[in-house]
């Protein structure tokens, strides 16, 4: 790996990882672009090219170059030019709540949408729940459609500001829950208290959720997703209308899924919690996702070159850094001067690239 | 096979849970329980001026039509109300979502969800007939001491066969109008005719946006199932003839609206008339076909529904 500034190669470097675009950058275009060729986890390429629409291919005949398997059960979730319009009728007028998506979610990723209101989020999830039927395009939850009562045995889901049954206490709503996936007896007791510790709802077993706080409607709210141990978890804003302590208990809940394993896709407006555990986002703005890759990749600007330098470096010895290096000549030793590119906050991307959007549009050209 | 019963079992209980833990069906059916029980004080005030067999005939008569009235208007109230409100209520609070999203078929959730409001139904017909049968034992005591009472007016009244005779065929009739099997048949009727009016809310809620539009057409054809008969009896019996596309019309309504009128039968049973079990079974099986077919169109328009 090489480091450099304004272009130059300065020395190899092992740590730097942007200097080209990684699978992340192939995606950092409207997705109506279609697929590209891109490295998946593990290591395989694929060949998504441009899919004219109507004209994709079916999942399980898209695959991987070394292997005849299906690329589908690669993936805990995909869509390929997933569209959902929605027609106003009384105004002779077609809302386009998401606009070709194309997404490739791996097994154990946490993946972050993110978004304004109404950019095309939760449409995301209910699409590749099942809960909607797309208008074009496909979604498939580890291979299969996501309204086959297979995958839905695989998935578990926390839609945005759950109410739940009032009437049902904590035991009684994971039992039901439980019972509804085919959970029962010792099984589902065992699996209760496991939740139970898992969410911390101790206090809440025997209280009627009509009387349970946001937080705890929501920490009931995942357990209830993943009464069933799925594999794959969908949370439509865990986090909104939840006060910041109840909000890093549900982050930290997000952090232990990803430690077993599970695959999480969530949407959320708290940036620095998106931050904090997502491993992939997508930026969603009108109906389209305009920008998805690692958090990494994302944040690292690509503009010039950020020179670190160590925080009790005097003055002087700044200058005679600053000076060496305009004279290609290094005064320190290459461990004590760090190349790195400047990064912004999430927060930052995530304004720059809706505002961007927003600015650079006039009368909603997504909503027709 | 078994699981899909199973998860609509599920979905039925939670149903029939949460409709119990509803304090106004709660109270709606005390009120009922309570105006069945009324009706035997307000029989005595009906009928004044009767001998003791003619007044007890006049209070059981009454006491019939108005439990059996109670049983059918409050049944009526509680499958309008708690059908109309089952979806839109699921999917106001977004419960329908975490249902969804699990191994549910969306036919099992309305099945199970239909079940729900029938085994609500049952629950709530169950008591209101139990408190019903209360009133009718009530009665059955009444009458018997007030019989005892006009014949031991006589001390020697034992001693005279014909007099135990007659005695033994007042005590006898009170038994038969008290404990007449036909009051059975009329509750199931009842039954069958709430059960009916349940799906057909279950069916327009699958594509209402709202319960108010759901109780209002429900109603609307309720009204018209039950004046439908009546206009067909009515060109019938004039003998007048009947177009083609009058028959038409009137063959598409009787195949849209299932013929509540037919249900009226149940006022025959009250009046004493004898009504034959087959008829009822007929009646039932007419039910049945009916539901079956109200399902089926429930399930095919909520499959498409955008939720």
């Amino acid at each position: 790996m090489n480091a450099e500034i304004n272009g130059q190669l300065l020395w190899p470097s092992a740590t730097r990882t942007n200097k080209l675009s990684g699978p992340s950058e192939l995606h950092r275009r409207p997705a109506c672009g279609g697929y590209r060729s891109q490295k998946n986890g593990s290591g395989r390429s694929l060949t998504l090219q441009n899919f004219p629409l109507g004209k994709r291919p079916a999942f399980d005949k898209i695959s991987t170059m070394e292997s005849s398997a299906p690329v589908a059960a690669a993936f805990a979730a995909e869509t390929i030019g997933l569209t959902k319009r929605y027609p106003l009728t009384w105004k002779r007028k077609v809302l386009v709540a998401l606009d070709h998506l194309d997404l490739l979610i791996k097994p154990g990723e946490v993946f972050g949408l993110l978004g304004p209101n109404g950019s095309g989020k939760s449409t995301t999830i209910k699409l590749l729940l099942g809960l909607i039927v797309p208008s074009e395009g496909e979604a498939r939850v580890f291979g299969l459609p996501p309204d086959s009562i297979e995958a839905r045995r695989r998935v578990g889901f926390l839609p945005e500001n759950p109410y739940f049954y009032g009437f049902l206490n904590g035991d009684e709503t994971l039992r039901f829950y439980g019972k509804l996936c085919g959970v029962n007896g010792p099984r589902l007791d065992q699996r209760i208290e496991e939740l139970i510790d898992l969410v911390n709802l101790q206090n809440g077993r025997e209280r009627p959720l009509r009387s349970y706080s946001k937080g705890m409607l929501q920490r009931i709210g995942l357990a209830q997703a993943l009464i069933h141990d799925p594999d794959l978890l969908f949370l439509d804003e865990p986090t909104a209308g939840v006060d910041p302590l109840g909000s890093a208990q549900i982050r930290d809940l997000i952090l232990k899924l990803k430690k077993m394993g599970k695959t999480v896709i969530f949407s959320s407006h708290l940036l620095e919690q998106v931050q904090e555990v997502a491993d992939r986002v997508a930026i969603f703005s009108l109906g389209k996702k305009v920008l998805e890759g690692s958090l990494d990749s994302l944040l690292t600007e690509n503009k010039g070159t950020q020179i670190n330098l160590p925080a009790d470096l005097s003055a002087e010895q700044q200058q005679r850094v600053l000076a060496a290096i305009g004279q290609a000549g290094i005064g320190a030793s290459e461990g004590d001067i760090r190349f790195t590119r400047p990064h912004l906050s999430l927060e930052q991307l995530y304004l720059r690239t809706v505002q961007g959007k927003i600015g650079s549009t006039t009368q909603e050209p997504d909503r027709k | 096979m078994i699981s899909a019963l199973y998860r609509i079992l599920t979905i039925g209980r939670n149903t029939l849970t949460e409709a119990v833990r509803q304090k106004v069906l709660n109270v709606l059916l005390i009120f009922s329980i309570v105006l069945v029980g009324c009706s035997v004080l307000v029989s005595q005030l009906a009928t004044p001026g009767l001998d003791s067999a003619g007044l007890f005939d006049a209070q059981i008569k009454f006491v019939k039509d108005f439990g059996c009235g109670a049983i059918g208007l409050f049944g009526f109230f509680i499958a309008l109300l708690s059908t109309a409100q089952l979806i839109p209520q699921e999917l106001h609070n977004r419960t329908i979502y975490t249902i969804l999203a699990k191994p549910v078929r969306r036919s099992e959730f309305l099945l199970g969800k239909f079940l729900g409001v029938v085994l609500l139904l049952a629950l709530c017909v169950a008591l209101m007939s139990l408190a019903f049968a209360a009133t009718l034992y009530w009665q059955e005591l009444q009458g018997l001491q007030a019989t005892k009472a006009a014949y031991t007016a006589d001390p020697h009244w034992q001693s005279n066969p014909v007099v135990v005779n007659l005695y033994n065929h007042d005590v006898a009739s009170i038994h038969q109008q008290t404990r007449d099997p036909q009051i059975i048949e009329a509750i199931l009727l009842i039954f069958a005719k709430l059960i009916m009016t349940s799906a057909i809310a279950l069916l327009i809620s699958t594509f209402a946006t709202s319960s108010i539009f759901t109780i209002v057409t429900t109603f609307m054809i309720y009204l018209i199932g039950h004046m439908e008969g009546t206009a067909r009896a009515f060109w019938l019996a004039n003998g007048a003839h009947v177009s083609l596309w009058q028959s038409g019309l009137v063959g598409f309504v009787s195949l849209l609206i299932p013929d509540m009128n037919s249900f009226t039968i149940v006022d025959e049973i009250l009046a004493g008339n004898k009504v034959p079990w087959s008829h009822a079974f007929n009646l039932l099986g007419y039910a049945d076909v009916y539901l079956i077919v109200l399902l089926a169109v429930s399930i095919v328009i909520f499959d498409y529904r955008e939720i």
